[in-house]
């Protein structure tokens, strides 16, 4: 007579109520970068539950006493590149001068920061202003949605993306830039803004 | 300041970050070049249009919920791993009441074996995995990692085993888990898909030389000479269960499930395992 066990254990067992008090409270800046980078919340669900998985599976090589959040970030970051990415498109070719020139007529009738922000995009829908955002490639986009969404300061977004904070910085400046053209666009196609 | 130094400032100045000595300066600069005025406050109004318009939401329940449910099977805490993997046909109350019977009948022999999971008696690789097909039908054979990515329960499996895994990306599949164990020093994989509106499908793997031995698990003669001759062979149990086994490099795998045969074959041959 033969016979075997199957051993049902598991070579993190013992780690699991330290991983969950680590990592639980970070699970909404997840939820929302998954939310903003995916576009929708049944993909955003399926990055989250992936990278805590992952996270879960690798508790072992988590350097205890480093930022976990900045660590549960580049798995994410990771598992969207590797699974949701989609190819983005190269944003259309907007002629930028027009932009500058149809803002400096507005500018001259109103100082007020507020009331220009109003008459340029007050009218677009939030549905304009998310998918503005979604067309912005992958670098611009995830400095955007930490300092401008999340609020992050710059020193944690550079840890998060694995860079110098002065590539942060300008990376912001080109997404924000990237990121008025299209909202721009929105706006003169709804005919909310000039057509020239 | 000129007009390339205060480009470089922009971005600080509308996360208000900047230093003191440089507010003035920026500030002196804005004041008599609108061209560079005018670009720092398109800046500030899309900070402002992001910060207006895009809130930061907060997870909704039930997906925090699936979360923790998966991280708490995936620490083989609770042995309602069928729920995940079954998902919502799992919540049907007739299903659910079978399978708890079913797991309740496990458990009784689970505690008389302090412990140990009896999945099979058998030396006979098929028998052992039409055994253990059962006994991850009922709950008994337990994957200690589930993930939608098949690609991660093979890096799991293939920890220290000496053989090559196979886990296949395979269509309709919902969710692939895995499983290792051992009998007197010989290494088995055991991995479990659920494929949408197909059920369970199991596949027992170990090295083919161990098994061709036959020392300590093994082979019938004519079913090895089937699989020397053709690459694959194929069974069926009375209670119309397919197994299906074949090659992989230098590894045997025997699938067990209630599938059609033809549909079985098609997914198995038609992926190349990872």
């Amino acid at each position: 007579m033969f016979a075997f066990s199957l051993a049902i254990t598991n070579p993190m067992k013992g780690l699991h109520k330290e991983f969950e008090k680590e990592v639980i409270p970070h699970t909404d800046i997840l939820y929302n970068y998954a939310l903003r980078m995916t576009g929708n919340a049944d993909d955003a669900h399926d990055l989250l539950q992936e990278t805590f998985l992952k996270a879960y599976r690798f508790w072992d090589k988590y350097e205890k006493g480093t930022n976990v959040r900045a660590w549960l970030f580049r798995i994410m970051k990771n598992t969207y590149i590797n699974v949701y990415r989609k190819a983005i498109k190269e944003p259309d070719t907007v002629d930028y001068n027009d932009i500058q020139n149809f803002y400096n007529i507005i500018r001259e009738d109103s100082a007020d920061a507020n009331d220009l922000q109003e008459k340029l995009f007050g009218h677009l829908l939030d549905d304009d202003v998310t998918k503005a955002l979604e067309s912005l490639p992958e670098e611009f986009r995830t400095v955007v949605i930490l300092c401008d969404i999340e609020e992050l300061t710059y020193e944690e977004i550079a840890e998060f993306v694995e860079c110098p904070v002065g590539t942060v910085r300008s990376r912001l400046h080109r997404g924000r830039k990237l990121l008025y053209s299209k909202l721009f666009e929105y706006a003169k196609k709804r005919g909310f803004v000039g057509k020239d | 300041m000129d007009c390339r130094e205060f480009e470089e400032l922009i971005t600080e100045a509308v996360d208000d970050r900047l230093r003191a000595g440089n507010k003035r300066h920026f500030s002196d600069h804005a004041n008599v070049c609108p061209s560079c005025r005018n670009e720092f406050e398109m800046e500030q109004i899309t900070k402002g249009v992001m910060r207006g318009r895009i809130h930061h939401e907060t997870t909704p329940r039930e997906t925090y919920f699936a979360v923790l449910s998966s991280l708490r099977q995936s620490g083989s805490t609770s042995s309602n791993w069928l729920t995940l993997i079954f998902g919502e046909a799992f919540l049907n109350p007739a299903v659910a009441l079978v399978a708890l019977l079913m797991v309740a009948v496990g458990a009784v022999s689970l505690l008389q074996k302090s412990n140990a999971i009896p999945i099979s008696t058998e030396k006979n690789i098929i028998t052992q995995s039409i055994n253990n097909y059962s006994a991850a039908m009922t709950g008994l054979l337990k994957p200690t990692l589930i993930s939608h990515d098949p690609g991660d329960v093979k890096d799991y499996l293939s920890k220290d085993t000496p053989f090559d895994v196979s886990v296949a990306s395979l269509e309709g599949c919902d969710w692939c888990g895995g499983v290792l164990s051992e009998v007197d020093g010989v290494r088995l994989v055991h991995v479990v898909y659920k494929i949408g509106g197909e059920g369970i499908l199991y596949v027992y793997q170990v090295d083919m030389n161990e098994a061709l031995r036959g020392n300590k698990i093994g082979l019938p003669e004519n079913v090895k000479a089937v699989l020397a001759k053709t690459g694959w062979y194929f069974e069926q149990t009375p209670d119309l269960c397919n197994v299906v086994l074949w090659r992989h490099k230098n590894t045997l795998c025997a699938a067990v499930s209630k599938m059609e045969r033809a549909k079985m074959v098609a997914l198995l041959n038609d992926k190349d395992p990872l």
